[in-house]
């Protein structure tokens, strides 16, 4: 090892250079993006539910950035449009994923906006899905005798349900359902709005 | 490549108490230039393919930015051809005894407000255009035309058949358009008459107003709480039955449809275990109850296009079909304007495309497939993946079902 100073260098280079065009450079570049029109802020509850999503690891399995329709038919699939940059202005750190086992969430509160689903689905996706892999979250849940007033109770089949009692949603279920709904990026990307080119073909969409 | 770099340092004959250890300078092996060659062209290859690709994805948005204004620059003749020549005769002559002419029509000839108000909240009732008395549903354009768009083709209609060369302004129309916001469609002509001109003269009135289903509380208490795992529908597809994504618009879907689909779903024909958890949970009363509910019920649009198709293929494929496909023109099954013919054929209008097109993916998929008849499966199948977006786009920019398609009994 006669070399280890120019070895150094080189392998230093490299690695400012990596920095430089993934790193640096498309932080500069949408660094200055505005929220796209019709984004708001997250809620105090969205917030707690966001962070439930992010303990819970949801984002192994499920990411939130659908593709353009040149790429894949994710757009017929029901789960929206192509998502820019400034869609994820208030999300920090955002929750991309790289993952598919399930599918995209940057849109679920459009696609599943009922409260009551999700807490079914929750509590035991297979009460819903038979073949579904989803972990199920009974802990985000508990078991009463009787529910209180303002107690968000599940709806489950027999076969789910315990005997002759009631499922109630704790706070952070509640959280993370609200934070589940507010996914709901709809509303049209500007057309000047910083995003994913690179599959783009002459042409209508295959 | 390891196996390349192996040392191969013999040491000369018999150790040597002085010899030192070195490396001795070999050149790199050939192979590695050549693989660091065609990483290079390789990475210059994608870094070219890939500028081309965002070249491209700039140049379709900055013409969609410069066909935006056009579009919204479609002149008055333009939007009457492709909104209501269907209904109304390109030249306006109407169609017997099923939809009024415009030319002569007093209503067209009467105050601007009548023929704004036409167009921004439709008719359901009786009404008399010269002497013959009409009683079809003629659809609201608020939620599907701007307030600039309806100012044009308002001024197009009575400039060209009502005689009067006043332009009707954007301001004008937007005025109107909170002058009775919210309401439903105009139930007849004698409630325009009486409400908007008198100058429209004795008109038939529409009746007592009907009251049906809607008021069922028991049918209300489904829609808008639910009840264990029948998840209050509204919840899902919106408070008006409006839908959203790939949820499907319910508002203005014939009875006899709704009630049969909800059924499929309880045996298994049709497949979606969301749907399917929800009906099971109903009675056959109930749902029959929500089939009438919803098949009544008015919603404004809420869809637009969003799979970039091509709207105007679509438009020639709902009107006219393309027989090079072998594909019938969609309305020729789903009535005139997609508002569907009861009880079998559903309303098309106004549906969201994400739904539209993953309907007609699962009837090739077999995903969907539990009509006795099977009329989709063959159209589904000689639609193209481009056709199937444009349709579905074009689908989503109709104004929604006018009135109530249930079944006359
Ligand atoms: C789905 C078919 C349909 C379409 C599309 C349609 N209309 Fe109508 N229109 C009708 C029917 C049917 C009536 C009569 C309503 C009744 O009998 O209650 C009517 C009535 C009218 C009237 C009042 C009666 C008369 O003849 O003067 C006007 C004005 C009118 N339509 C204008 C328009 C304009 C402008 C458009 C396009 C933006 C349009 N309509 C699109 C079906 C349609
Ligand atoms: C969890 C959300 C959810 C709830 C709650 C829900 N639906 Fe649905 N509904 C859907 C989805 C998603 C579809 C599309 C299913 C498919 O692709 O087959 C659908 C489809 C339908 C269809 C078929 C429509 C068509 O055009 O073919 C009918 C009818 C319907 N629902 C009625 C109801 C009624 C009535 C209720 C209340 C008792 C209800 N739904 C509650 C999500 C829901
Ligand atoms: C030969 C008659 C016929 C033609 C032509 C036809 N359809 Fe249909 N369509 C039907 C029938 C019947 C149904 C109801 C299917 C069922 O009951 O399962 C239907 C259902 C549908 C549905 C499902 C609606 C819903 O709410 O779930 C869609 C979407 C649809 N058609 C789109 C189209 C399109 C787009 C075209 C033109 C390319 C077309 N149809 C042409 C007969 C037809």
């Amino acid at each position: 090892m006669n070399r280890v100073i120019p070895l150094g260098i080189l392998a230093l280079a490299i690695l400012a250079f990596a920095t430089l065009m993934l790193v640096i450079l498309p932080g500069i570049q949408i660094r200055t993006e505005a929220p796209t029109p019709g984004l708001r802020p997250y809620s105090e509850a969205e917030l707690r539910g966001r962070a439930v999503y992010v303990s819970e690891g949801c984002v192994y399995c499920h990411s939130q950035q659908p593709r353009s329709l040149d790429q894949a038919p994710d757009g017929e699939r029901g789960w929206g449009r192509a998502s820019v940059a400034s869609d994820y202005f208030y999300d920090q750190p955002h929750q991309l994923g790289t993952m598919r086992t399930g599918p995209d969430l940057q849109n679920v509160g459009a696609r599943l906006p009922s409260e009551a689903w999700h807490m079914t689905h929750l509590y035991q996706p297979r009460a819903l899905y038979d073949w579904s892999v989803m972990p199920a979250y009974p802990y985000l849940f508990e078991v009463k005798d009787k529910a209180a007033p303002g107690d968000v109770v599940v709806a489950l089949p027999e076969r789910y349900a315990p005997e002759g009692k009631v499922v109630v949603a704790k706070p952070r279920a509640r959280d993370l359902v609200a934070y589940l709904r507010s996914l709901d990026r709809t509303f049209p990307a500007p057309p000047t709005a910083v995003r994913d080119d690179g599959y783009s073909e002459q042409g209508e969409p295959r | 490549m390891i196996r390349r770099k192996r040392t191969q340092a013999a040491p000369p004959d018999g150790p040597e108490e002085t010899f030192e250890p070195y490396e001795e300078f070999r050149r790199i092996p050939l192979p590695v230039y050549w693989i660091a060659i065609a990483l290079a062209i390789w990475g210059a290859v994608t870094l070219w393919d890939n500028a081309q690709a965002v070249g491209v994805g700039r140049q379709e948005r900055a013409e969609q930015i410069e066909e935006t204004p056009a579009a919204a620059l479609n002149s008055g003749a333009q939007i009457f051809e492709a909104r209501c020549s269907t209904c109304h005769q390109p030249n306006a002559v109407g169609v017997r005894s099923a939809i009024p002419p415009l030319a002569g029509s007093r209503f067209v000839a009467a105050d601007p407000a009548v023929v704004v108000q036409i167009l921004l909240h439709g008719i359901d009732g009786p009404i008399d255009v010269g002497g013959r008395t009409f009683d079809a549903h003629m659809p609201s354009f608020a939620s599907v035309l701007s307030d600039a768009e309806l100012a044009r083709v308002a001024t197009h209609v009575r400039q060209t058949w009502g005689g009067d060369r006043q332009e009707i302004t954007a301001a004008f129309v937007r005025v109107q358009r909170a002058r009775f916001a919210g309401r439903g469609a105009w139930r007849g002509g004698e409630e325009l008459a009486r409400v908007v001109d008198p100058a429209l003269g004795p008109q038939p009135s529409a009746g007592p107003a009907v009251i049906s289903a809607f008021a069922d509380p028991a049918v209300l208490r489904l829609v808008n709480q639910g009840r264990g795992e029948a998840w209050a529908c509204s919840s899902c597809h919106g408070a008006a039955g409006q839908g959203g994504a790939n949820i499907p618009r319910l508002a203005g879907l014939p009875e006899g449809y709704i009630v049969k689909q909800l059924q499929d779903y309880v045996t298994g024909r049709r497949r979606n275990e969301s749907m399917q958890t929800v009906a099971g949970a109903l009675t056959d009363a109930e749902r029959r109850g929500l089939a009438r509910y919803y098949s009544g019920l008015r919603a404004p649009s809420t869809a637009k296009p969003e799979l970039g198709g091509d709207v105007s293929r679509g438009e020639q494929l709902a009107l006219y079909g393309d027989w090079s496909r072998n594909l019938p023109a969609c309305f020729s099954c789903h009535g005139p304007s997609g508002f569907g013919v009861a009880p079998g054929f559903p309303s098309l209008a106004a549906q969201h495309p994400a739904y539209t097109a993953s309907q007609l993916a699962a009837w090739v998929g077999g995903g969907r497939n539990n009509s006795d008849v099977q009329l989709m499966n063959e159209v589904a199948r000689n639609l193209s993946d481009a056709d199937r977006r444009a349709v579905a786009d074009y689908l989503a920019t109709l104004p929604p079902v006018p009135a109530v398609t249930q079944e006359r009994r």
